[in-house]
């Protein structure tokens, strides 16, 4: 649909062959001189591994940085979670790995839904990203000889991932943070963290500011600077119950669509295999472990559906090691959407196990036989000292329980080549965007991406765009900064006004169960159709009976949840809409109407080998879909297979 | 395992309710019924906070985030241990089940002068940020770095700086000392970067401004009650701190570098 | 010197000092134990070892003064930090406190190392009324110079107030190095798993050889004034071995 709207979205994808586009366009882009570069500001939102690692990398250079978070400090940003690791084409296992692989694995796992170019780019600028990180003091595990090693995931046939133990994130965050603390000591970065930015300021079409509430004082702050980078993460906590953080929200990318930027393949959410069972009613919030564990961990359930006996004692022959079964080559390595579906599909078949049948076994007993005890310890002690801790099992006597949770979302705001979503000025990284990951993400990308994005292809995009957009000084006495002010201190009064009586987490969670049930793993149109009704209909009691305590100017956190709800709520029904457009299955989109008769899914590449972007027409409900096709010159577009 | 026998946990929640940082607290004693033993701790202030809702009470304020022990948001003093009673366990990833039927639990924000009370069990801790910023990183600009493997570390001793680098920045150490010193958390980032080729060429200069910032945000000095060590979520040991002392002593008196933080 | 006023005011370089001093006077007390024990020995060979000591005036005070800046160090430094500590640290106290060291054998609030400053102070005043006994002398005057070391030692441990103090003084005083001595490490930057876990046991054993070990002489003194008291007309030799014992007279810091 909208064929004739398609040149709005200019991906700004340089010319030349696939392995020199990168280089082509850095050689082309305008620069900004040294000197020139302290006279521009520079806002950055979020300090997860894209927002910390640009607003490092930027104030090097020399640029102004004002970074905002709303948690207490830049290093608590959710990046930290990631357990597993990060990919890289370094080739240092000597098992054939290249940048070209590294792409194809990543356009293949993304089921051939992302723009070749960027993930060239990525592939490409994932080694100078090792390095980095290992300047910093990043102690990624080494081997005996001193040099650092690999372990494999998921979706790949080669060795490629680096990892700090469980805490791969944690320690490339940590890296990030280092490095933005020290341009807070050197005075180039300003920090806000407590502050949740609320919407964007546009002046003349341009981004120049954002409006930000200080969560302690409650006090609504205007900030303006020549460009605004976008680094918020995913939009995972619409389902209520995820692996994301508590405070991971859509907000500052809801905010921005509704200012012009466009929301690209919302519907594209990961849902996680190896994730702890959901145990009850209270639950806030699963927890995921490490994809890691599929390297040694075998996922199986009983051959037979009313088989009530205890793991241990059911014997080899009565266990379906189902993903060996099905996918023989890849066996448990097979990518994250396979791996959920497979276990979804055995659960909703009946042979689901544990009390609630949602849940199946992934089992270490061969490894802790083949390797010892304490080598699996060695590499999964935290993990098993996790899960001990939530379930009161002990992983290394008993099979752990996993069942999918929602993990990651690879859709997010349409941005071109150089990072820059449809309102110039305004640039989007790292989770937040769509671009590196297709419809599906492999283990061990996201840091990659994000880091990607932060570190080496912003830093030289934005120069562009600052040296050429020809900006005009604008501060916040601009009206156009009062304006939004306004707006965003009417819509705290208004959720402050509310004292019906419900609470912010009770709709939440009936969001979620909407969310999940039909528009999760498996979602058909009579499912996304009646969804969007019911969200319709949630959003309208929420602002009717909605309970928010308090005033605006204190630190008030049910006010911060409430205005994030607000923000999922619509944001809700744009992604059933968009799921709902999307007739075929791709990646971690799984229409039940397209799937294949052994249950695998169904592509459509003549009608929707393209990316979907949605522009705000100023009403929730009435969102147009933009396309912009996905052409691959370099690859071919196969149907997946891990078989 | 997923229990549904459990019994349900009748608890009195004695929580201290702080309105703002200059604003008096008190302890205010809350009545919970029905928790169940699989729940975590932050899910029973959840339940606490909806039931307040119910009443039209403030809910209690608590910073919490990734809610798997990881981001270092969450942490209180639970019946007057940092993090409550298990080790190397975040409060997020305390669960119910450490609990008997009919107990008191008191709960506090940590308390440090160089931690102020925000709001009820939320306290500021950007001094530990300060801290980080008055040396904890290595000098290395976006793009200058040689490739990964020009530096080989020996096994051993990466994993003993990834053994500090695990610190989680939570607070706890502060929270359990009886001085509220920040040692631990500042030697378990001494003690990383002192053990790896990268962080060498600032060495001496890091010790001496993070102890000197630390000294600064008005933090206890360590009196080796190894209190925060037993504390810590993410395992951090003393040993750290050893390796402060020994990397502060010997920048003092074997290098060049002298502080360049402002004596307080 | 910048440098150094930075070192010497900083927490870290402080508590360096208290351990270093801390660890010189532990020096000091096996040396001063091996010296007491002397009187389990033979009064003669006590006062052997208390007329060698004083014949080399230059270096005892070179020891005297070393040893006095070093309490005195030790003294002023642990009191100040503790001070800032508890002026500083926390405005406001937790309603309970628990610890979580597993390792704990004594109750929080008796532990060696939460009570240092107390014990410290008990060590302190033991310290000031036993250099009056033996460095300066005061209340024993009428002694004069008739009498050996020994003698005046075995006077001084047969007085029931003096049993009192030194028996009190020295079971603080084991007490405080039991965590003094592997927290001095500790400060120091001395620890490592290779032989930390035995200095820490080391530490309890030495805070129980320091305490038994004088102790023992008050006890000894109490045991002997019951029995066969030392009268100060006419002093009694000790006979053979099993003597009663006394501290040193005018060993280094009396």
């Amino acid at each position: 649909m909208n064929e004739a709207m398609n040149n709005i979205l200019n991906s700004r994808v340089p010319d030349g062959p696939l392995s020199e586009k990168w280089q082509n366009c850095k050689n082309e882009m305008k620069l900004v001189a040294p000197n020139n570069k302290r006279k521009y500001d520079i806002i950055v939102v979020g300090t997860g591994l894209a927002g910390a690692s640009a607003a490092a990398s930027l104030a090097e250079m020399g640029y102004n940085v004002k970074a905002f978070c709303y948690q207490d400090s830049a290093r608590r940003a959710h990046s930290i979670a990631a357990q597993g690791g990060i990919n890289a084409a370094k080739n240092y296992p000597n098992d054939g790995d290249s940048v070209y692989r590294l792409f194809y694995d990543t356009i293949k796992g993304g089921d051939f839904r992302a723009r070749e170019s960027n993930v060239y780019r990525l592939a490409e600028v994932s080694n100078n990203i090792i390095d980095q990180c290992v300047a910093q003091g990043v102690p990624f595990a080494r081997e005996y000889g001193g040099l650092l090693a690999n372990r494999t995931f998921g979706g790949a046939q080669v060795s490629r991932t680096f990892y700090c133990r469980g805490q791969t994130g944690q320690q490339l965050l940590l890296g990030a943070y280092s490095g933005l603390m020290r341009q807070v000591a050197a005075g180039k970065v300003q920090m806000y963290s407590r502050h949740e930015m609320l919407d964007l300021v546009v002046v003349d079409g341009v981004a120049r500011g954002i409006v930000c509430r200080n969560m302690v004082s409650g006090e609504i702050e205007t900030y303006a600077a020549h460009a605004v980078l976008l680094c918020t993460g995913g939009y995972g906590n619409v389902f209520y119950l995820s692996t994301n953080a508590k405070g991971c929200n859509v907000t500052a990318a809801w905010r921005c669509y509704k200012r012009g930027a466009y929301f690209a393949n919302p519907c594209y959410t990961q849902i996680h295999p190896t994730c702890i069972p959901v145990k009850g009613d209270y639950q806030s919030k699963l927890t995921l472990m490490s994809e890691s564990l599929r390297n040694d961990g075998r996922v199986w359930v009983p051959k037979d559906v009313n088989d009530s006996r205890l793991p241990s004692q059911i014997p080899e022959d009565d266990r379906d090691y189902y993903l060996e079964r099905r996918y023989p080559a890849f066996g448990n390595m097979v990518p994250r959407d396979v791996a959920s579906r497979a276990a979804k599909e055995r659960c909703d078949a009946g042979y689901g196990v544990g009390d609630s049948g949602k849940a199946v076994y992934l089992d270490f007993k061969r490894a802790i036989e083949e390797q010892g005890e304490q080598r699996i310890r060695e590499k999964y002690g935290n993990l098993f000292h996790m899960y001990q801790k939530i379930t009161d099992e002990n992983p290394y006597h008993v099979p752990m329980r996993i069942y999918p949770a929602v993990h990651y979302t690879m859709g997010g705001l349409w941005v071109d080549y150089h990072l820059q979503s449809t309102v110039p000025g305004l640039y989007v990284l790292g989770e937040a965007n769509f671009s590196d990951h297709g419809a599906n993400r492999l283990g061990a990308s996201a840091l990659m991406q994000g880091l990607a994005d932060g570190y080496f292809v912003v830093p030289y995009t934005i120069g562009h765009h600052l040296a050429t957009a020809n900006l005009k000084p604008v501060s916040t006495a601009h009206p156009q900064f009062a304006a939004v002010k306004e707006d965003v201190e009417n819509r705290v009064r208004k959720l402050l006004s509310g004292k019906g009586d419900r609470t912010v987490q009770e709709f939440h969670r009936d969001l979620g169960e909407i969310m999940w049930n039909q528009c999760g793993m498996a979602r058909s149109q009579v499912g996304l159709e009646s969804a969007i009704e019911k969200i319709q209909e949630l959003r309208d009691q929420f602002w009717n009976r909605v309970y928010v305590p308090g005033v605006g100017e204190e630190l008030n956190q049910q006010l911060e949840q409430a205005g994030r709800l607000a923000d999922f709520l619509e944001f809700g029904e744009l992604m059933a809409r968009d799921a709902l457009e999307r007739n075929e299955s791709c990646g971690g989109h799984f229409r039940e109407e397209y799937q294949t008769e052994e249950g695998e899914a169904l592509r459509d590449d003549a009608n929707y080998a393209h990316v979907a972007a949605w522009e705000y027409t100023g009403n929730d409900s009435t969102a147009v879909r933009h396309t912009e096709p996905l052409t691959y010159d370099t690859v071919k577009m196969t149907t997946r297979s891990y078989k | 395992m997923i229990s549904p026998g459990k019994k349900k946990l009748k608890l009195t929640i004695r929580v201290w309710r702080q309105k703002g940082s200059n604003e008096r607290g008190q302890f205010r004693d809350y009545l919970l019924q029905g928790i169940s033993p699989d729940m975590s701790f932050l899910e029973m202030l959840d339940i606490l906070n909806e039931q307040l809702l119910d009443h039209g009470e403030e809910p209690v304020a608590f910073d919490h985030d990734c809610r798997e022990g990881i981001c270092g948001a969450c942490g209180v003093m639970i019946n007057g241990q940092a993090h409550g009673p298990d080790n190397e366990t975040t409060t997020c990833q305390l669960h119910m089940r450490r609990f008997q039927d009919g107990d008191t639990i008191v709960i506090e924000p940590w308390r440090a002068s160089a931690f102020p009370v925000l709001r009820d069990l939320i306290v500021d801790r950007s001094p530990l940020d300060r801290i980080m910023q008055a040396g904890g990183y290595v000098s290395v600009n976006t793009g200058q770095a040689p490739d990964g493997n020009c530096l080989p570390v020996p096994r051993h001793d990466q994993e003993s700086a990834m053994d500090g680098a695990a610190c989680i920045g939570c607070g706890a150490c502060v929270a359990a000392c009886k001085n509220a010193s920040a040692m631990l958390f500042t030697s378990a980032k001494v003690s990383q970067l002192a053990q790896l080729p990268q962080g060498q060429p600032e060495r001496a200069q890091r010790v001496l401004n993070m102890v000197a910032q630390m000294d600064a945000e008005g933090f206890g000095s360590c009196t080796n009650t190894y209190e925060c060590e037993a504390a810590c979520p993410a395992g951090v040991s003393i040993s750290h701190i050893a390796r402060l002392n020994r990397e502060y002593v010997k920048a003092s008196f074997c290098s060049t570098a002298e502080p360049t933080i402002p004596m307080k | 010197m910048h440098w150094l006023k930075a070192f010497l005011t900083s927490s870290v370089g402080r508590k360096f000092v208290v351990g270093l001093t801390g660890l010189f006077l532990c020096f000091f007390l096996v040396v001063h134990l091996a010296g007491n024990l002397l009187l389990y020995v033979g009064v003669d060979a006590y006062n052997e070892y208390a007329h060698k000591l004083h014949s080399n005036e230059e270096l005892l005070i070179i020891a005297e003064t070393l040893l006095f800046a070093a309490l005195i160090g030790h003294i002023l430094i642990a009191a100040g930090l503790t001070f800032t500590n508890w002026r500083n640290a926390r405005n406001k106290s937790y309603r309970t406190f628990d610890s979580k060291r597993e390792d704990r054998t004594t109750p929080m609030s008796f532990a060696p190392d939460q009570t240092m400053m107390l014990t410290g102070l008990f060590v302190l005043i033991f310290l000031i009324c036993h250099l009056s006994d033996f460095k300066f002398g005061l209340g024993w005057e009428n002694l004069g110079e008739s009498y050996s070391p020994a003698q005046k030692a075995l006077l001084v441990l047969e007085n029931t107030w003096r049993q009192g103090i030194y028996l009190v003084g020295v079971l603080f005083l084991g007490y405080h190095v039991s965590h003094g001595l592997q927290s001095a490490f500790q400060s120091l930057g001395l620890n490592h798993p290779k032989y930390m876990p035995t200095i820490r046991r080391l530490s309890v054993l030495f805070g129980l050889v320091v305490a038994i070990g004088f102790g023992s002489f008050p006890i000894a003194g109490l045991v002997r004034s019951q029995t066969n008291p030392t009268s100060v007309e006419q002093v009694s030799p000790v006979e053979g071995g099993e003597a009663v014992d006394a501290e040193t007279p005018h060993s280094p810091e009396h």
